[in-house]
């Protein structure tokens, strides 16, 4: 039996992540765009109620959530804050090669830091050569007794500046092109391990992005996750995991925007009527309900299939590129309905739309996601 | 210590009011009720002062119909209260808030206590009167508006302060007691997850509504609510005339007593 | 039939509380005309004559006094007692409290004591037929309006402060009786009072629930200037809030920004000062019962949404509008 409505279990976690959106988060979000302004204390008390290591099973003292549970809540979250809402979901993507590709040792030796007090950990994959291009990547590793020594840079690293932990894509031969990719997990402490300065983004500006160097850095042959050459796979398990939750935060940033236009559009009036009384205006936000609504089933049922354990690669690639396309084009018209006031950046819409860029570009361009779609299509024709 | 929180499911404040069909009551299609206002004080009060004893319980008591007042229980249990008591509201009675102090009083009879807390009113019917009714059933003291409490160990007392017109009174009174809180001056503390979910596993106690007619007696509303209304919509304000600014202020506080009767 | 009406008056020092007054005058409302139903005030403490001599003169049937120190202090329990015993004894139908934080905890202790309904909150009210009563109520923080018909026998109606007028003084007096000693049982030992501190330094109400909020704008210039708005708040017993101006600006915190990034509130008066109302502000103050607006500019949006505007310098209106406030409400 096919059932779209949430559980009470769900209900409950959907109002957990509202009320931290709307007391938390959203009165900072506004001043923290602006100011390009990272809120640790926000990030801190998300960590506190046990909002940021979603993904990560109880007994190692994480939330232990499915992947449906997680969308839930970054839909939430990103209602008030879609840069926010990246970086404290950060840690799911950069602890989610441990879960997949480490031992159980590993993963005792790493995880439990994380849950008992407050870490940031980042997932290094892409580099200034290239994001989509993965197994193209330039970071070398190279055996050295019981050591690695890694050499290379990574950019665009969500919360790299304040991680104590990395998770590092680098390859044994670029020759090898994917099947020398090889994961490992390195500490902040580790001696030439260098996060850049913190980039100035358009958007997603309370969250932190930098360039992560990596020179001479020698890792314990003990923190290599899998065995040499699993990397790619590893890395491509991880984003089937996680791309499902971004297609959930910018369904999050989408509704944020019918529910300022909406109401806006109540308020506001022309012609001695409200505008929502106009067509025009209706039309238009017939059609972002529709976006919003697609948006979210799509992305359900990704989530769905995943928990049942399927890889729905294809299912997580349609709904993060539908969803975050249509966060694109709702908050546009959002702004359009707001007129020379949604222009203004005393009006939340603008931010949305330049929070809502982001998502049709990271954790795989939208680009990369049709290519994934397109090709499994053909294979059903092949 | 022994600690009972008294709570009541109200509409989301965020909730756009609207009446029924037949204008008597809020049309409550589509209302979300949660834990909020004065009873996240109440709730708040009693968690702080269960920690400030330790070996202290709370239980939370709501009366009301399903399924909204389990989850509110639900909530009170997920911020750190130990048990909770769901006295059930039969679909069809609409209680007025006499009636529900009556059904919440059977409850609370049921275990002894040190301390009662309940929010001074609810947020939608603003009544405040279950507090002191269920301190009169229970044959209590009671002290409201209190808006500040806390528990001296040496003493084994509560000091606490209570807003009277012009000020605040400080008394100091021992258990058992009922505390009708004022409102927010603590920070209700949000619930965490994993609480959040344990709390959906924990057993809720019942009492039903044959038990509490029983206990208290057939109850009979001695009231009706013949209409709800909203405000009338805004036309734009009435501009004071003014030649000194004295003369402004007297115009305004005059309309504002006698007219908008809204100065306190 | 006629209501036979019994209020509670409270006192502060030797004079009764204003909202004492104003119930004095809903009394004779409820009852009719002298000759229909009975009014009957009744206080309770010592050295009452001065209030009873003030009360006696506002209409009423007649004065009963129970001059006991032990109602000297508020206890809720030993209050309702007296109150419920005396009505029984009278025969009262309805016992009218007034708008007071000692009126509101008496209602539901006096209601279980003396088996009556309740209703408090009341800002208007007409008798029915029948012995009905039909009460107007604001709730949801006065975002509607809820009518309540009364039809139980006994009923305890607990009024809103400021919502009556106070009655005129008539002729000649209602005669003043000293009640016999009140044998009220056992009842539960209230705490004992350890101080009082006057509301100057008390502790200001949240925002969320705040009845009275003074709110202010880009217009105050600069924090400092929020000094003026801390003093009328005080005045007021009101909480603070601010536009995203001034929380962006940092004049103050963001914890105090009122509007579709901020807080939601509405409370029965929300005076607005030096705030344009932009649309983003308006949505978060819009339910509030009374709005007044003071700006500079007429033309200001946020003088279509207010009941009452003030198109002045603020730096003026404020202080005299706090010596005024100050001046009325005797503090």
């Amino acid at each position: 039996m096919v059932d779209f409505s949430l559980t009470e279990e769900q209900k409950s976690l959907q109002d957990l992540a509202r009320k931290f959106a709307k007391t938390e988060m959203l009165p900072v979000a506004a001043a923290c765009d602006r100011a390009g302004r990272f809120p640790e204390d926000v990030y801190r008390k998300a960590w506190e109620l046990g909002l940021m290591n979603l993904n990560v099973p109880t007994e190692y003292g994480g939330s232990g959530l499915s992947v449906f549970d997680q969308c839930v809540i970054v839909e939430e979250l990103a209602h008030a804050c879609g840069g926010m809402t990246t970086s404290i979901i950060a840690n799911c993507l950069a602890l989610e090669p441990i879960l997949l590709g480490g031992t159980e040792e590993q993963r005792k030796r790493t995880l439990p830091a994380f849950c008992s007090s407050y870490h940031l950990a980042s997932f290094c994959l892409t580099e200034p050569s290239g994001g989509s291009d993965a197994g193209g990547l330039q970071t070398r590793c190279r055996l050295d007794g019981d050591h690695y020594v890694l050499d290379g840079e990574k950019c665009f690293i969500t919360n790299a500046p304040h991680a104590s932990l990395y998770t590092v894509f680098a390859t044994i031969d670029p020759a090898l092109r994917h099947k020398g990719i090889t994961a490992f997990f390195v500490p902040r402490a580790a001696e030439g391990v260098v996060p850049g300065k913190d980039e100035e983004k358009m958007g997603h500006r309370a969250s932190s992005t930098s360039t992560v160097k990596f020179d001479h850095v020698r890792v314990p042959l003990a923190d290599r996750l899998g065995a040499e050459g699993d990397g790619f796979s590893l890395a491509m398990r991880t984003l089937d995991h996680t791309r499902t939750p971004i297609g959930a935060l910018a369904t999050g940033i989408a509704q944020a925007a019918i529910d300022y236009a909406a109401d806006y559009s109540l308020k506001r009036h022309t012609f001695g009527k409200p505008i929502g009384e106009h067509q025009a205006i209706q039309l238009k936000l017939a059609n972002m309900a529709q976006e919003v609504h697609a948006a979210r089933l799509l992305t359900w049922h990704a989530a769905w299939l995943i928990d049942g354990g399927q890889r729905g690669s294809l299912e997580s690639s349609i709904a993060k590129c539908f969803a975050s396309d249509a966060a694109m084009k709702v908050a546009d018209d959002a702004i359009q309905i707001f007129g020379g006031y949604g222009y203004m950046k005393d009006y939340p819409v603008e931010k949305l739309l330049r929070d809502a860029k982001l998502t049709q570009i990271y954790e795989g361009s939208n680009e990369i996601q049709r290519i994934v779609i397109a090709r499994e299509l053909l294979t059903h024709y092949a | 210590m022994e600690l009972l929180v008294l709570i009541k499911p109200v509409p989301d404040p965020d909730t756009r009011l609207r009446p029924n069909a037949a204008g008597t009551a809020l049309d409550t299609d589509g209302v979300k009720w949660v834990l909020t206002g004065y009873d996240e004080s109440a709730v708040e009060q009693a968690l702080l002062l269960k920690e400030s004893a330790p070996g202290s319980r709370v239980r939370a008591i709501a009366f009301g119909p399903a399924p909204r007042t389990e989850e509110i229980l639900r909530s009170a249990l997920a911020l750190g209260c130990d048990t909770a008591t769901w006295v059930e509201q039969p679909s069809g009675l609409v209680p007025d808030p006499m009636l529900s102090a009556n059904a919440l009083s059977w409850a609370c009879q049921k275990t002894p206590f040190d301390l009662l807390v309940v929010g001074k009113q609810a947020l939608d019917d603003e009544a405040g009167v279950v507090g002191p009714a269920v301190a009169e059933r229970l044959g209590v003291a009671d002290y409201g508006p209190v808006v500040d409490l806390r528990w001296d160990p040496a003493a084994g007392k509560f000091n606490l302060a209570r807003a009277v017109e012009g000020g605040l009174e400080r008394i100091t009174a021992s258990g058992p007691m009922v505390v009708c809180l004022q409102q927010a001056w603590n920070d209700p503390r949000t619930a965490k997850l994993q609480n959040v979910l344990k709390a959906r596993r924990t057993t809720i106690d019942k009492v039903s509504w044959a038990e509490v007619q029983a206990g208290v007696g057939p109850a009979v509303p001695g009231t009706r609510l013949t209409s709800f209304r909203l405000p009338p919509p805004r036309t734009g304000a009435k501009m004071i005339a003014f030649k000194t600014p004295e003369e402004a202020a007297q115009q305004l506080v005059r309309l504002l007593r006698e007219e908008a009767k809204t100065l306190p | 039939m006629s209501a036979d009406v019994l209020v509670v008056i409270e006192r502060r020092g030797a004079a009764p509380v204003r909202a004492a007054l104003e119930a004095t005058g809903v009394a004779r409302r409820l009852a009719g005309p002298s000759g229909a139903g009975r009014v009957t005030a009744v206080l309770l403490g010592t050295a009452l004559e001065a209030s009873a001599g003030t009360i006696a003169g506002l209409g009423v049937d007649r004065v009963i006094t129970v001059s006991d120190p032990r109602f000297d202090t508020f206890q809720t329990a030993l209050w309702a007692a007296a109150v419920a015993a005396i009505a029984r004894e009278l025969s009262s139908s309805v016992i009218l409290l007034a708008g007071t934080n000692n009126g509101r905890q008496l209602a539901g202790r006096i209601a279980i004591r003396w088996d009556a309904a309740a209703v408090t909150g009341i800002a208007d009210l007409s008798p029915g037929a029948a012995g009905e009563i039909t009460v107007t109520r604001p709730v949801f923080s006065g975002r509607a309006f809820q009518e309540v018909r009364i039809g139980a026998p006994r009923v305890v109606l607990g009024l809103r402060p400021n919502a009556f007028p106070i009655p005129e003084a008539s002729s000649p007096p209602a005669p003043i009786a000293e009640h016999a000693p009140l044998e009220l049982g056992p009842l539960p030992s209230g705490g004992a009072v350890t101080g009082f501190e006057s509301a100057q330094s008390g502790i200001g109400p949240d925002l969320s629930d705040a009845t009275v909020i003074v709110s202010g704008g880009r217009g105050l210039k600069g924090p400092e200037n929020f000094r003026l708005l801390e003093e009328l708040a005080l005045s007021l017993g009101a909480a603070i809030g601010a536009s995203r101006a001034v929380t962006d600006s940092g004049w103050r915190p963001a914890s105090f920004q009122i509007g579709q990034t901020g807080k939601s509130v509405s409370p029965q008066l929300y005076i607005a000062v030096g705030i344009s109302g932009a649309i983003q502000h308006l949505v978060g103050m819009i339910s509030s019962r009374t709005i007044v607006a003071i700006n500079s500019d007429p033309s200001a949006p946020i003088f279509k949404v207010a009941d009452y505007g003030i198109a002045g310098d603020l730096f003026q209106i404020v202080p005299a509008l706090t010596a005024e406030i100050r001046r009325v409400r005797g503090s």
